[in-house]
């Protein structure tokens, strides 16, 4: 059965000028799904999320949200989204609290327990006025009119820069709220920083899709990059193993690419003393290059 | 047109309202407290006239005389004679220490003498008085024959020595341009500044509409404007009162010449707004805006000056809030006031239509 789609772009062109901002873009977003919305800066997501919410026209193309017609429909639409803005500004001088109480009345919610709920968990100061905030605390307040009119769909554009237990705290709220039936969109240029809090992943490069992936399989295809630096010499035949695609040597130090047995490649390293060792994600650059080789290897297995 | 937008605008810039229109108060009650002097000035200055004295050709005579009052410590005298009473292309008629002369009428039309006594060779000579060859006339009335004062009079004679002729000249030649460019940065700022400060995202990510975005602010904007002329009337009025002078200015003049001036200032406020959605910079659209009010000033003025520029004047707002008309003549234009309300009403429209045109910019 298809699943319910709230946002269904169909090639979606915008061009700013002769320059391209998005190119033939197609993208769903199913209900209940938090979808990642990945790409370096520049690629075209805050343009795709800014045409959505109809802050810019489109160039051609057909986005639907809800079922509705994202241009024409926009003020419905707005009812039942929440957004927050790459890059968006205060009222100076009033207090969080009067700044929020407005957006809220503005968004015709006449509740405001949630909003409550949601500044104490994010510890949010909501006596301070606005143009003293830090931007950490300026994102606080963004993140938390977004979500605090209980909208079905939330949008975020690059919800970066908050302190590690915040953000966590922030990952659980997007959590609760997917639970209760939400649709989250939320983009941003750090695969590592929504991989734990995304069902799927959509990578858009120089304004065109490149993949839309289950989030599973994306870890599973493009795995960690171990970096070791052994005490003493190291044979480099004793990291190829089941689930390690590529070894790099310079002295003692070793970079493995590990897909999958990590517990196997951790023990082959753990035979020897470990003076300093690292475990990171794929950056976004290394994934892009090894979803381009793979539509290339296609390309010539085709032919 | 009015709701929480406009209610969060007055509320967030209520301190800059409020220390203008304190200024308002101060500025419309006291200049009215100046005109006492300056009417006791004037008259002296005019009274000068007295101390000239011109005998004109009888029928069969062809002889002028004109003669003054000697000035204590006057070394000399000196006789300026003009066609004009702003003595701009004026001509030494005599310089002596005569206190009289007698010459040929060898013209038709109209003369001015000047008089002037010259005390001391170093300093400019003092005037004693103004005489003219056709008698009855107030040379302060034909100094408004003049095309400056009549581009603000609309040809009006308005007396100085009157509260309402100093009203209409005193007080509405700095209203306008103290009312309308605030009015004008206000507008231009309220909501390009929405656009510079990235504020206009989040607040178009709501269930808000632009049409109803951009009618909101036009609703503070209509707010303060009518604000500022309730406070204007108030300051005027006890000015007024204060000098004794309400009774020869109705209540309802000081209202009336005010409240026209609403539509106006809507105008304005409409060109602001548009400017702000076409240009969403504070610095572009004010300079547009201020270049406005300004080219229809001028528009007005130069109407002024001669019949066949007289159409430029029907191009101008100015043309259209005729407060002269209200406190002279105790005529409103209803018609102006309407013409004014549509002119404003179809700028909102226009600049509703454009803002739903254009991309928000990041």
């Amino acid at each position: 059965m298809d699943q319910e789609k709230v946002i269904a772009i169909e090639n979606l062109t915008k061009m700013y000028g002769n320059h391209v901002g998005v190119k033939d873009l197609n993208l769903s977003v199913n209900k209940g799904e938090i979808m990642g919305f990945l790409g370096p800066n520049g690629a075209g997501k805050t343009t795709t999320i800014r045409t959505c919410l109809a802050l810019i026209a489109k160039t051609a193309g057909e986005i639907t949200i809800f079922g509705l017609d994202s241009h024409k429909d926009a003020v419905a639409i707005r009812k039942k989204t929440g957004y927050l803005p790459g890059d968006f500004g205060l009222i100076p001088s009033v207090k969080v609290k009067s700044y929020l109480k407005y957006l809220l009345s503005l968004r015709e919610c006449k509740s405001a327990k949630k909003m409550l709920a949601l500044a104490e968990r994010l510890e949010l100061d909501f006596d301070r006025k606005t143009h003293e905030l830090s931007k950490g605390n300026k994102l606080k307040v963004g993140i938390v009119q977004a979500l605090m009119a209980d909208q079905e769909l939330i949008i975020m554009d690059e919800p970066s820069g908050l302190d590690p237990l915040v953000q966590q705290e922030f990952y659980r709220i997007l959590r609760e709220e997917k639970k209760q039936g939400k649709t989250i969109f939320i983009s941003s240029h750090n695969l590592a920083e929504v991989e734990s809090v995304c069902d799927r992943v959509a990578i858009i490069r120089k304004g065109q899709l490149v993949v839309v992936e289950d989030i599973r399989v994306l870890r599973e295809k493009t795995g960690k990059v171990l970096e070791v630096e052994f005490n003493d010499p190291v044979n480099i035949d004793e990291f190829k193993i089941k689930g390690v695609s590529e070894v790099h040597q310079d002295n003692d130090r070793f970079i493995l690419t590990v897909h999958e047995n990590l517990d196997d490649v951790i023990g082959a390293v753990s035979n020897h003393r470990i003076l300093n060792m690292t475990l990171k994600t794929y950056s976004l650059e290394q994934l892009f290059l090894k979803y381009y080789e793979e539509a290339e290897n296609r390309k010539r297995g085709g032919k | 047109m009015l709701g929480r937008i406009t209610y969060m605008e007055l509320r967030t810039g209520w301190k800059g309202i409020l220390i203008f229109c304190i200024l308002i108060l101060i500025v419309s009650a006291s200049i009215v407290q100046i005109f006492p002097f300056f009417r006791d000035s004037l008259t002296e200055e005019l009274e000068g006239a007295n101390q000239v004295s011109l005998e004109l050709p009888t029928d069969e005579g062809t002889m002028i005389t004109l003669s003054w009052e000697p000035l204590e410590n006057a070394t000399s005298y000196m006789v300026l004679e003009d066609t004009r009473v702003s003595m701009v292309t004026a001509k030494i008629a005599y310089s002596g220490e005569e206190t009289s002369i007698t010459f040929e009428k060898d013209f038709e039309e109209k003369r001015y003498y000047a008089v002037m006594a010259v005390i001391d060779e170093a300093s400019d000579p003092v005037l004693i008085g103004i005489a003219t060859t056709e008698k009855g006339e107030d040379p302060f009335k034909e100094l408004l024959k003049n095309p400056v004062y009549a581009g603000f009079t609309g040809g009006r004679s308005i007396s100085m020595l009157e509260v309402k002729g100093f009203v209409t000249l005193e007080f509405f030649s700095w209203w306008w341009m103290l009312a309308g460019l605030f009015i004008a940065y206000l507008s231009v700022s309220v909501i390009a500044s929405d656009f510079e400060n990235k504020r206009m995202d989040v607040m178009l990510s709501t269930p808000i509409s632009r049409r109803r975005y951009l009618l909101e602010k036009f609703g503070a904007m209509s707010v303060i404007a009518l604000l500022m002329i309730l406070v204007a009337i108030v300051g005027l009025a006890g000015g007024l009162t204060s000098i004794y002078a309400l009774s020869e200015f109705s209540a309802a003049a000081v209202m009336l010449s005010l409240i026209g001036c609403l539509p106006f200032l809507m105008v304005i406020a409409a060109v602001g707004m548009l400017t702000a959605v076409l240009f969403q910079k504070v610095r572009t659209g004010m300079g547009v805006t201020f270049a406005f009010v300004f080219a229809e000033f001028f528009l007005y003025t130069f109407g002024g000056f001669s019949k066949s520029l007289e159409w430029l004047k029907t191009i101008s707002i100015f043309n259209y809030w005729d407060y002269s008309a209200v406190i002279i003549d105790d005529l409103f234009k209803s018609g102006d006031f309407v013409i004014l309300t549509v002119l404003a009403i179809v700028l909102v429209v226009i600049g509703v239509w454009v803002f739903e045109k254009k991309d928000i910019p990041t």
